[in-house]
This record gives structure tokens, C-alpha cells and sequence, in this order.
């Protein structure tokens, strides 16, 4: 599995949101991390309600459901 | 997407490589309005920190310090686990100091 990204399209995702924040050497990769786990945290609260609902596939409402869970904290 | 700003067949990789189960097309949808509205967020928490510490740049102390308001890092699980789990080693080597020979740890300026 590739967990590589291009460093400077995460960098100028910051910059576009908040123009004004600089940010210190390689924190753009803590940035990366940050979002792999959210994404960890969202894939698994979706399974979960996906598996409840004994649905096989997972579909649009189990992710809104799971990422008001996710989005809260 | 350009609005997502990352490559959205990445997320979509990474999303179903996690969730370990088919994912329903529009589905994908929803998760990129998950991803940016996350984004968002993360930025002005970013924000609000560097303010408070009355700082202009983002440090490690900052992000270490969202990551364990997330409830990601705790007592139990520090930050150079999480690194080591879920990052390559190409990324662990600029993150992680680690002692070499001649007594010299790279990279030094961390923290």
C-alpha cells in the first residue's frame, strides 16, 4: 500500500485554508499522518455501521452517519 | 477533484484499503466532503493554537498537541508509535532522531 504523498499539494492545502501560518520543517508530514488516521478512524466507524445495518457493501448514509461521529471530536 | 486539492483516487485507495469492505460509489462522495470539511477544521485548529502560543509557524508541539486533543495520542500511545505504524520510512527517517555514529543524531533540528 502506497503511503507516500506529494508533499508540496499537502503544503499548498494548508496555505490555501490559512494564507498567513507557516509551518516548521517536515510538519507537513505530521499533517499526512493526521489524515491517514482520520481516515482509519472513519473507515472503521463506517464498517462498523455497515455491519450493523448487515449491509455487504458500505453506502452513502453509513459514511454521513459515521463522519458526524468522526468530525465531532 | 481540484476542490479536494489531493488526488481524490488516493483518498478512495486508502478509504477502501481501511475500511476492508466494497464501498458504494456515491459513497466515495461523501467521503470527500468528509475530507475537506476535516481539513477545515484542521487548519483553524492549527490556527488557534500558534495564536494562543502568539507564534506564526506551526511546530511539532502544536501538532502533537491536536493530536492528543483527538484522543490519538495518549499516555499509552505516543506520537513515535503512531509515526512508525502509519508512515513509510522515508517519512519515519525525517521525523524520528535517531543516534548514528560519531555520536550525532539526525535529524537535529526536530523539535
Amino acid at each position: 500500500m502506497k503511503r507516500t504523498v506529494s508533499r508540496n499539494k499537502l503544503k499548498g492545502l494548508v496555505r490555501r485554508h490559512k494564507p498567513q501560518l507557516g509551518m516548521a520543517a517536515n510538519m507537513d508530514l505530521l499533517v499526512h499522518l493526521n489524515f491517514l488516521l482520520f481516515l482509519h478512524r472513519l473507515a472503521e466507524e463506517t464498517r462498523t455501521k455497515a455491519i450493523a445495518d448487515k449491509s455487504k457493501t458500505i453506502k452513502y448514509e453509513h459514511v454521513l452517519t459515521s463522519a458526524k461521529v468522526i468530525l465531532r471530536n | 477533484k481540484c476542490q479536494l486539492g489531493l488526488s481524490s483516487s488516493w483518498v478512495k485507495k486508502m478509504f477502501s484499503h481501511y475500511a476492508r469492505m466494497p464501498v458504494a460509489k456515491d459513497a466515495f462522495q461523501a467521503v470527500e466532503r468528509c475530507v475537506s470539511m476535516y481539513f477545515k477544521r484542521l487548519c483553524d485548529d492549527l490556527e488557534a493554537y500558534t495564536d494562543h502560543a502568539r507564534r506564526k509557524t506551526v511546530l511539532l508541539a502544536d501538532m502533537e498537541l491536536l493530536m492528543r486533543r483527538q484522543g490519538l495520542v495518549t499516555d499509552k500511545i505516543p506520537l513515535n508509535v503512531l509515526i512508525e505504524h502509519h508512515l513509510p520510512l522515508e517519512y519515519r527517517k525525517l521525523l524520528i532522531p535517531v543516534a548514528t555514529s560519531g555520536n550525532k543524531v539526525v535529524p537535529h533540528n526536530i523539535r
